[in-house]
């Protein structure tokens, strides 16, 4: 295991380059470049909270910031695991070339959206001072946790999906279809009390991914620090996921190159 | 510890049938609806109880008809293909070249695809910012060099690919018939990078067709034949043989 971490460290400066790389090309010959990782999100939410707010009679100011949060945080863990799935298909050339631990691939996938999940977060922070600056404070900084606890879910959870998806070839497909139930049942753009309204209390407190947005939410929305139980709930999940990625990887990683 | 380089004992290589299996609902389907099977794929025993041991100093040339395990063979040494049974020990940094082509990033310019590839190969920034002038006066594709790869002929392709691989030498060197890339003046320095390669490295196996470069460069053949080490021994005895085996008057 410790081999393994080490050989991960070893060649970070490959997986840098390899993250960086992703991100110039996703931007390259654009005229807007990497501002479109802030205005993308921005426009969406406009989009999606000019409808909702109305529909569910709340002010546009207020359901924006939810809306936002939401979005960003989504797109960064549900983009790292479906695009983190084909990451070792896409890396074949260098896996067949070149003996480097796998999961240097799913960490670069990670990263580069880690970065554009950064880019997003900045337009967040900025709307919620313009409209409702008292919530700035100390709870802010329990806010910035979310990058590495983000990070210690979507790469994991990459990574065991890569590691499935090496040999079967149909779970890419399925995953569209998991996660588009999967935010169904979350309250990642309704608000959580329209759940609890409906008595659908469990789809909010047993919802690892209500927790993991409190983690953003309860600062920059409400001012107020995220509960112990919101933390409980993360790390409970990152460790489920590192497990179950040792798991499968303890066998996997060295068949995977026999299914490229 | 110096001594043996490489140390192989019983070592059998399986690829598994699951990759190459058509597993579709169709194929499914079909197997329903016709009454006769189709032909079934087995997994494929590849090398089959190879044991050897190679020294410092050692040049080594690997013969066998095309299938017979020599790519698998030298992939297997390279800790790229995991092993069923047997054990491998390998002392020392791999250097291989296989396939020079693959892991290009085609939107990225030459420049760039040297820092990958060295990256790849566990080298720092630092270390290819110092050759990479050499690298590109080898290549020797002008200023196509700061343009994306994926205009590039091919021949150019094949070109800078080898450039950045023989820019650094290992302990072991694996060669898997890449002496013939790239036009008639660029074999030549070909030829001659990869002797310098061959000169720093101290145990080198060459997989080849081409009797007449595995005559010079090599003291030691392995022939192999349906995944199993037949022949080991001086490489003239070695080429006899496998032409023997393979119905060709010596």
């Amino acid at each position: 295991m410790t081999a393994y971490l080490s050989g991960i460290w070893d060649a970070r400066y490959f997986w840098s380059h390899l993250c960086l790389s992703d991100l110039r090309a996703r931007f390259r010959r654009s005229y807007l470049g990497a501002s479109w990782s802030i205005l993308q999100p921005l426009g969406m939410t406009l989009l999606i909270s000019l409808v909702l707010s109305r529909m569910f009679h709340i002010s546009l100011a207020e359901y924006a910031p939810y809306i936002l949060s939401g979005l960003v945080l989504w797109e960064f863990v549900i983009g790292t695991a479906t695009i983190g799935a084909l990451a070792f298909v896409q890396a074949d050339a260098y896996i067949k070339q070149c003996h480097h631990p796998l999961a240097i691939y799913t960490l670069r996938t990670t990263l580069a959206n880690l970065i554009v999940f950064a880019m997003g977060s900045i337009s967040l922070v900025i709307w919620v001072l313009a409209t409702s600056p008292h919530y700035f404070g100390w709870s802010w900084l329990a806010a910035l946790l979310i990058f590495p606890i983000g990070v210690m879910i979507a790469w994991p959870l990459a990574t065991t999906l890569a590691y499935v998806a090496a040999r079967f070839r149909d779970l890419p497909h399925a995953l569209g279809l998991l996660f588009q139930a999967l935010w169904f049942v979350s309250p990642v753009y309704f608000e959580a009390k329209i759940f609890r309204a409906g008595g659908l209390h469990a789809l909010v407190d047993y919802n690892p991914i209500y927790h993991l947005l409190e983690i953003v939410r309860a600062p920059l929305l409400r001012g107020a620090w995220p509960t112990a139980q919101n933390f409980a709930y993360c790390l409970g999940m990152i460790a489920v996921l590192l497990l179950l990625a040792w798991l499968v990887g303890r066998k996997a990683e060295k068949k995977v190159i026999f299914y490229l | 510890m110096k001594s043996k380089r490489i140390v192989l004992t019983d070592v059998h290589l399986y690829y598994s049938s699951f990759a190459y299996k058509e597993r579709s609902l169709k194929t499914l389907l079909a197997h329903l609806v016709r009454a006769r099977p189709g032909p079934t794929v087995k997994d494929i025993h590849a090398l089959k109880g190879i044991t050897l041991e190679v020294g410092a100093g050692e040049r080594v040339c690997l013969l066998g008809h095309n299938g017979a395990g020599k790519s698998s063979f030298l992939k297997m040494v390279a800790g790229l293909y995991p092993i069923a049974r047997g054990t491998r020990t390998v002392h020392g940094t791999v250097r291989s070249l296989f396939d020079l082509s693959l892991g290009f990033e085609p939107e990225a310019t030459g420049r760039e695809n040297i820092l990958y590839r060295g990256l790849l190969l566990g080298l720092t920034p630092a270390f290819m910012r110092r050759i990479e002038n050499e690298i590109v006066e080898c290549a020797d594709i002008g200023e196509f060099i700061d343009y994306p790869i994926k205009i590039y002929s091919a021949g150019m392709q094949v070109r800078l690919a080898f450039a950045i691989s023989t820019a650094v030498g290992g302990d072991v060197l694996l060669l898997d018939e890449v002496i013939g890339a790239g036009d008639v003046n660029f074999m030549a320095k070909a030829r001659r990078r990869i002797l310098e390669l061959v000169d720093q490295s101290e145990v080198m196996i060459l997989a080849t067709h081409d009797l007449a470069s595995a005559r010079s460069m090599c003291q030691r053949g392995l022939v192999l034949q349906h995944g199993c080490l037949v022949f080991d021994g001086p490489v003239g005895d070695a080429i006899d043989a496998y032409q023997h085996m393979a119905g060709v008057a010596a």
